[in-house]
């Protein structure tokens, strides 16, 4: 079920909140992951069960893990590998055999299972909760629809953010509710679903328009490069802000997953700004493991491109995404040994500069279907493929999104919320905002409703990981 | 208002929203159509434990609560204006306004498509129309008229030119420089019955009838209506009147439907009440129809592969002819057009639209 659609909003959530605001609160968990595994049942009504499980040998191995200090280690390992292999069979396992029969000139047939959705997601969050217990860092979770609350807890159980058991195993057992957490959360929501449906989506159709298109043109390949970019942050972007403003709803409070990464002035800091949740778990679970910073430029490298790998890997099973991650990596390597140091004495325009024509060249190549197919459109950036430097469609197309395009710019700034934060410093500004806020909030949902109701380009990029 | 004040209206504003909107979606009458975009709309589907596993209720419960949405359709005007005013575009779902005109962009050049029409129109000459004289004509869609190129429109040159290059043994009618954008209804598709005397001098001329056509029409205007396009964008529109030329020989002429088997006369009047006022002309789409004209001065026959533009075009040809027989392939099998009409030396006419040229492959 996506956030985004009339069954969520006008079904779903009604239904839910209503029985878990009226249910006891020792109660409230098992409505939750009731809920939760209703959500998830309606979208993947078989996989439940791939998901039921890892629960259950999460849950087992949290406690073995605490139980026997002996053998944590062997647990640890046992949980890990089940979680990877589980992850390996269903998200890799096609890539692996096509990859192989391409090597190895063999006909191994491909397996083509479906892949579960979330289970990118859910499994760096039970790794992460195993791996925690096993450090001491947290207790094993008794409970186990504690725990399968953590795990299927259906605002971030799909697409993330990737919550860590430690940052929410408070919450778990004791959190509050007021109008205040309320509010936040449906303010928090109505914005991401504004995002998602107003924003992303139109810059999506716009996308298409130029996948569609034999009549390209140099400017269109920016353009889509240019939207692409915009698209997948206000997609992703905004379908953090729903989960966090869900979870809020609920009472939890979920770590931030976006802060403004396009206003970057180097690849270090968009990292530190763009997924945060992902960025934060490899950097604690491989990279600090693997030795970190504190090692040999040798082992640096090393590591470093480890990580990359392993975080293009994590966005799909395809050479694609193992070149953006590397293409990441080395960007990263330079800028650590020198590249930094000499972004920082030029202009802050260069810097910016810099920073959004790596990302626009890096979504090109992770938009597309094939390496070949991203050498074809970096290609046509520049004029090489024999392109016109404009044309009479992609005028219409840049004129027809040309407002989208400007709303999307601003809005991927920090510029609206810098000049919110200025006026409610003015007591009678923030009054009148605060009357204002209720009344946008209503009209950008009753806006989003009628673009569901009239749709034909919804999904969620980040669905597929 | 204080922070306390407003994180209270917030709340309050909120559930009572999705759960007003709840309530009346749950005791709503479902709608069965949807007459301002011309389809059936999703009714709620059987919950199976088959149709729940194989995902099939899944995909026909989300479409079943965006098409039966309380307020649909004012929520589509929303959305409409909202493409328009507040984000700026040119259109909205394909479709613009130019001067008074409401237009669906068609683009781009399907060359696949004109390429398939093109060799279709060649195989049922080759196999059923060997020695007849056979003509064929385009009839420009309303994109051709907006002459600014301030929106993207087929490349016509292009596509007259594929079929020129491509079908043999049928002659070319050009009508494109009989019409223009005044010629077709504002809200519509289609081109007005009562101006259309230019392209029926064309074709006669160029098919030698037209001085089988002597006696001349009375206009009588039959309804004012909103066509197919008239609620897609959030402008208020001149009504369109619907109207029908006519004569004794058109009030005498039988239309004889082989679908239903029913006769009906050229202009069906009954049509007045339903969505597509423009069915009145030959009673609408149908594979298959002969109109028979019990006063004909000639025994010559034609025959027309068309679309629904010939509808009000070709009841203008018929004091011509004894009798025409309308032929629609996107209904019925080209193959099965010899178990239905005994060919002999009929004159032969393929009149299709850009519209359909462009998306040929709705010809069997």
């Amino acid at each position: 079920m996506l956030f985004s659609s009339i069954s969520f909003l006008y079904y779903f959530l009604p239904c839910v909140l209503t029985i878990y605001f009226i249910t006891p609160t020792k109660y409230k968990n098992s409505i939750l992951l009731l809920s939760s595994l209703l959500f998830y049942f309606y979208g993947e009504p078989i996989y439940i069960l791939v998901m039921l499980g890892a629960i259950v040998s999460a849950y087992i191995h949290g406690i073995l893990i605490q139980k026997y200090p002996k053998y944590n280690k062997i647990f640890l390992l046992s949980s890990i590998s089940i979680s990877l292999i589980a992850l390996s069979l269903f998200k890799y396992s096609d890539f692996f055999i096509e990859s192989i029969n391409d090597i190895l000139n063999t006909n191994m047939k491909p397996l083509n299972l479906v892949l579960p959705i979330g289970i990118s997601f859910y499994t760096f969050q039970i790794l992460s909760y195993v791996i925690d217990v096993y450090k001491g860092n947290v207790k094993a979770q008794k409970s186990l629809i504690n725990l399968a609350t953590y795990i299927a807890l259906f605002p971030q159980l799909i697409a993330g953010p990737i919550v860590r058991y430690i940052d929410i195993e408070k919450e778990l057992t004791k959190r509050k509710h007021s109008y205040k957490t309320f509010s936040e959360g449906i303010s928090r929501f109505c914005i991401g679903i504004s995002k998602k449906v107003l924003i992303a989506n139109a810059l999506g159709e716009l996308c298409q328009y130029f996948l569609q298109t034999n009549n390209k043109s140099v400017i269109f390949y920016w353009i889509y490069g240019v939207a692409f970019s915009l698209q997948i942050y206000f997609d992703f972007s905004a379908y953090s802000d729903m989960a966090i403003g869900l979870g809020k709803i609920f009472g939890f409070h979920f770590l931030e997953n976006f802060n403004y990464p396009y206003i970057s002035k180097s690849i270090t800091e968009f990292w530190r700004r763009w997924h945060i949740s992902l960025g934060a778990w490899f950097k604690d679970y491989v990279y600090i493991p693997l030795g970190g910073n504190r090692v040999s430029k040798k082992k640096l490298v090393r590591n470093i491109l480890i990580v990359w790998m392993l975080t293009g890997l994590w966005h799909g099973a395809n050479w694609t995404f193992v070149l953006w991650g590397v293409l990441f990596g080395i960007l990263l390597i330079i800028e650590k040994l020198f590249l930094k140091q000499l972004l920082e004495k030029i202009p802050k325009l260069f810097q910016h500069i810099y920073v959004l024509w790596v990302i626009i060249i890096s979504f090109i190549i992770f938009n597309a279907n094939s390496v070949k197919e991203a050498i074809v459109q970096i290609i046509g950036l520049f004029g090489g493929n024999g392109e016109p430097i404009i044309n009479q469609e992609t005028l219409y197309y840049l004129k027809n999104y040309f407002v989208i395009l400007i709303i999307a710019g601003f809005g991927a700034t920090p510029f609206l919320k810098n000049i919110m934060t200025k006026l409610k410093e003015k007591i009678k500004i923030k009054k009148i905002i605060n009357v204002l806020q209720p009344v946008i909030l209503a009209s950008l949902l009753l806006l989003v409703t009628a673009y569901l109701v009239d749709s034909s380009y919804n999904p969620f990029l980040y669905f597929r990981f | 208002m204080s922070d306390k004040t407003r994180d209270i209206v917030i709340t309050i504003m909120f559930v009572v929203l999705i759960n007003l909107f709840f309530f009346a979606n749950l005791l709503k009458k479902d709608t069965e159509i949807s007459v301002t975009e011309r389809r059936k709309l999703a009714q709620l589907p059987n919950l199976t434990l088959k149709t729940v596993l194989d995902g099939t209720f899944r995909n026909r419960f989300e479409q079943y609560t965006t098409d039966q949405m309380i307020k649909r359709e004012e929520f589509r005007k929303l959305k409409s204006a909202a493409e328009i005013y507040l984000f700026g575009k040119k259109d909205h779902h394909a479709v613009y306004r130019y001067q008074d005109s409401i237009i669906k962009m068609e683009y781009p050049l399907n060359e696949k498509s004109v390429l398939y029409i093109s060799k279709k129109i060649n195989e049922i000459q080759k196999n059923y129309l060997k020695d007849m004289k056979c003509y064929y004509a385009i009839v420009p869609d309303k994109n051709y008229f907006t002459k600014e190129q301030e929106y993207l429109r087929l490349d016509y040159e292009k596509l007259q030119q594929i079929m020129a290059q491509n079908i043999e043994q049928v002659e070319y009618i050009n009508i494109f420089d009989c019409l223009q954008l005044e010629d077709y209804y504002l809200t519509d598709i289609h081109w007005r019955q009562e101006n259309l005397q230019k392209v029926v001098d064309k074709i006669s001329n160029k098919m030698g009838f037209q001085n089988r056509l002597t006696i001349p029409y009375e206009k009588e205007e039959i309804i004012e209506f909103d066509g197919v396009y008239a609620k897609e964008i959030p402008f208020i529109m001149k009504k369109d009147k619907i109207s029908i030329l006519t004569n004794d020989i058109l009030k005498n002429a039988k239309v004889y439907h082989y679908e239903n088997g029913k006769e009906t006369k050229i202009y069906d009047k009954q049509k007045i009440d339903s969505n597509d006022k423009y069915d009145i002309y030959l009673s609408g789409n149908t594979p298959l129809i002969t109109i028979t004209n019990p006063h004909a001065q000639t025994q010559k026959e034609l025959l027309v592969f068309r679309d629904s533009f010939a509808s009000s075009l070709i009841p203008l040809f018929t004091e011509a002819y004894s009798k025409i027989t309308l032929v629609d392939i996107r209904y019925m099998r080209s193959k099965d057009i010899e178990k239905y009409i005994e060919l002999k030396d009929q004159e032969v006419l393929f009149l299709y639209s850009t519209l359909v040229i462009n998306q040929s492959n709705v010809l069997k």
